[in-house]
């Protein structure tokens, strides 16, 4: 077995520079330290496997084994082989290659060949066509929601909400009652604090005056408006900060939406519950190209 | 070797010459140089990723389906969680070291996405993409692409807030696709968001077709690396263009690489131990319309987060169709960002070098070319100042500064800084090579 045993022969490469090991007295001992250390690393993480196994011991335990791992190898290498600068000729492909096949065809008959590659083609297409699974299942468009005339708003815990009953600075989250959570549904209700809504709010849609149901999907990249600083009357997403005046329609102040939020039709039912009087008028939720 | 080693290994060689080929790859002379070796890295990292990521794929549920959490963690005691959620729940606290597993895979992915990106500068700034390796280059950035959606995919599966916010925002990305967004949309997440095929899909394309596809793009990388051998800066007294000069493979090649990976080992498993990456109890799992202020991605899709923060909310509505900031943001500017790394050896051969058809083996001092220093300096500003855009409510806190007044800042300096900055650079490295050529 010759794996790199005999001297480089001109295949190889020529040595242009070669400086034999000197390694000093303590080396050894170093390489001996160090895979020690390494080996109680990995027992120490093998153990841990079978106790708490927190990431800080395991990680430590690990780091320490591979850390001595590495400094051994460099020691024993630098203590065993020497070091060697080579030159190897270069071997890269330059210029063109013999290409293409031997035989050549003996007629030019390029109709039967145009014809082949054709009914190839049209097979692999054929073959594409499951694909079309996938647009089997579309559901809904986007300013089609679960809300219809009369349908009760209800809050997280499917209790419907009374006018009177809606706390300082309103609800983050709303859903139509009875519907499986519909994303494009959800609405933030919120509770004007002195001050009145102006249009381009739908002030038919503004109940006791001040409480307004608007779209939570944000009309710029679908996170959902989390925020609304009473104070300021913004509205705020805390995806891309996008803001909306809660008092002019939910209209964008600053930051990358282009729409407002659409106004969820609002009113309330002869028990005195938030109902809604008919699906959003606009569509919902980013622009759909 | 033992002697029973040996004997195997020769009888192995009577059979396939296996010493022939492994005399060859033993003998190969590598050049020696510290930057050669962050290609290195990203291929060890990957290797880590496959590891971890088939212990973990043992334990991870692909469903978004209700289920009871029964596990350790009191937290989620007696809730109803998304069956992925559940399971990655499950694999951090009840399976013995499934939580270090974890951290390890995700920083080991953050590592991979850095080696590959400080590679692909290297081989920019010193023109070892320039003839005859231009096709390892276009390789390397499909690598990079494959990459990148490797770590987004395995970002969403445990369908944690910040994985359904995330996945969110693609839906809305695809959606703003002129003509074809609401169809593309639906066809790709099976439905309105959030449905039930989406993280089974995902799951296919996280622990299947992107591995594939990344392994098997490995394995050309490197073979054409062999084929064409490798690059090299100036040595004294070496012509480049028929002599590659450095280190046989063994022993002190390998010698090197083993310690380089045994060093990364070292610093992930620290990593994993200090930083709690991955720890998907932090924000809870998934629910329709909930959404927290730390919605991020993770860091190499900073650059795409920031500009969807700068970008005003224009739209354009033309034949027929939206053209939204969404549609510019999400689409064509990673497009547009692509296409010119893609082009970048052509646009260099055309501006710079005369229509240069010469063979080089030889790379380059950052500084030898202008244009190309100007080029990379551009574009390494204009992700900078977007990847800190997406921090742009942080920074106006920090600054007790409007929103809106950084924001406008921001929106100037990703228009402005770039081309100064790259210009800059150019006419730095043009005094340079005056002064020291």
């Amino acid at each position: 077995v010759s794996l790199h045993g005999g001297p480089p022969g001109p295949d190889d490469f020529v040595v242009r520079d070669r400086t034999d090991p000197a390694p000093g007295p303590g080396n050894t001992a170093v390489v001996v330290l160090a895979c020690t250390a390494a080996a109680l690393g990995a027992i120490g993480f093998a153990i841990s496997l079978f106790g708490t196994a927190s990431p800080a011991v395991l990680g430590t335990s690990l780091a320490v084994a591979f850390a001595a791992l590495a400094l051994a190898v460099r020691r024993s290498f630098a203590a065993v082989y020497p070091r060697i600068e080579a030159l190897e000729h270069r071997k890269a492909p330059e210029g063109r290659s013999d290409r293409l096949a031997a035989v050549q065809p003996i007629t030019r008959r390029t109709l039967v060949m145009r014809l082949l590659a054709g009914t190839g083609a049209l097979v692999l297409l054929a073959l594409l066509v499951p694909v079309r699974a996938l647009a089997v299942r579309r559901a809904g468009v986007a300013e089609d929601t679960a809300w219809r005339a009369g349908t009760r708003l209800v809050d997280d815990d499917d209790q419907p909400i009374r006018a009177d009953a809606v706390p300082t600075g309103g609800l983050s989250r709303a859903w139509p009652q009875g519907v499986a959570r519909q994303e494009l549904a959800a609405v933030i209700l919120i509770r004007l604090e002195d001050a009145v809504a102006e249009p381009p709010t739908n002030l038919d849609w503004v109940v006791n005056g001040s409480l307004i149901a608007y779209s939570k999907v944000c009309t710029h990249a679908g996170c959902p408006v989390a925020l609304f600083q009473a104070e300021r009357g913004q509205l705020f997403c805390p995806c891309h900060q996008a803001s909306f005046d809660a008092r002019r329609g939910a209209t964008p102040t600053f930051g990358p939406a282009s729409r407002p939020l659409p106004q969820l039709p609002l009113g309330v039912d002869a028990d005195g519950y938030l109902v809604a009087l008919g699906d959003f008028t606009q569509p919902v939720g980013p622009p759909v190209g | 070797m033992t002697p029973l080693m040996a004997r195997l290994f020769d009888a192995l060689d009577e059979r396939v010459h296996i010493a022939a080929p492994l005399r060859r790859g033993a003998n190969k002379v590598f050049p020696r140089h510290w930057s050669f070796l962050l290609g290195e890295v990203a291929m060890f990292t990957f290797g880590i990723l496959v590891v971890t990521g088939i212990f973990l794929t043992a334990f991870y549920r692909p469903s978004i389906e209700p289920v009871l959490y029964t596990g350790s963690a009191d937290l989620f005691a007696g809730r109803q969680l998304p069956a992925a959620y559940e399971s990655v729940v499950r694999l951090s606290h009840d399976v013995p070291g499934g939580l270090f597993i974890r951290r390890v895979h995700r920083v080991a992915a953050t590592v991979f996405i850095m080696a590959i990106s400080l590679h692909l500068l290297r081989i920019i700034l010193t023109g070892a993409f320039r003839k005859p390796r231009e096709p390892n280059y276009h390789l390397g950035l499909v690598l990079v692409f494959l990459a990148v959606a490797s770590g987004y995919s395995g970002h969403n599966l445990p369908f944690d807030l910040l994985a359904g916010t995330s996945l969110r925002i693609l839906y809305s990305f695809l959606q703003s696709i002129p003509w074809v967004g609401a169809a593309v949309s639906q066809w790709t997440f099976g439905g309105e968001f959030p449905t039930g095929d989406l993280i089974p899909r995902l799951y296919v394309v996280h622990v299947l077709v992107l591995p594939a596809l990344l392994a098997g793009g490995i394995g050309m990388h490197l073979y054409l690396v062999v084929k064409q051998t490798h690059t090299q800066f100036r040595v004294p007294g070496v012509d480049a263009r028929t002599h590659v000069a450095g280190e046989p493979m063994w022993p002190y090649q390998f010698a090197t690489s083993t310690v380089l990976t045994l060093v990364v080992a070292a610093l992930l498993a620290v990593a994993a131990a200090l930083v709690p990456w991955a720890d998907v109890d932090l924000h809870g799992p998934y629910l329709i319309a909930a959404a927290t202020n730390a919605s991020q991605p993770d860091w190499f899709l900073f650059w795409i987060e920031g500009a969807l923060r700068l970008y005003p909310g224009w739209e354009w509505r033309l034949l027929g169709t939206v053209f939204s900031g969404l549609f510019v943001v999400g689409v064509v500017m990673p497009l547009v960002v692509g296409a010119l790394l893609f082009a970048y050896p052509a646009l260099e051969r055309r501006v710079v070098g005369g229509r240069d058809d010469a063979y080089h083996h030889e790379v380059q001092h950052p500084l030898a070319v202008p244009f190309r220093l100007g080029f990379v300096v551009a574009l390494v500003t204009f992700f900078a100042i977007l990847t800190t855009a997406a921090g742009h409510d942080v920074i106006a806190r920090l600054l007790h500064a409007p929103i809106e007044s950084v924001t406008l800042a921001l929106r100037i300096a990703v228009l402005v800084l770039p081309p100064l900055a790259g210009f800059g650079a150019a006419a730095y490295a043009r005094w340079w090579r005056r002064r020291y050529r």
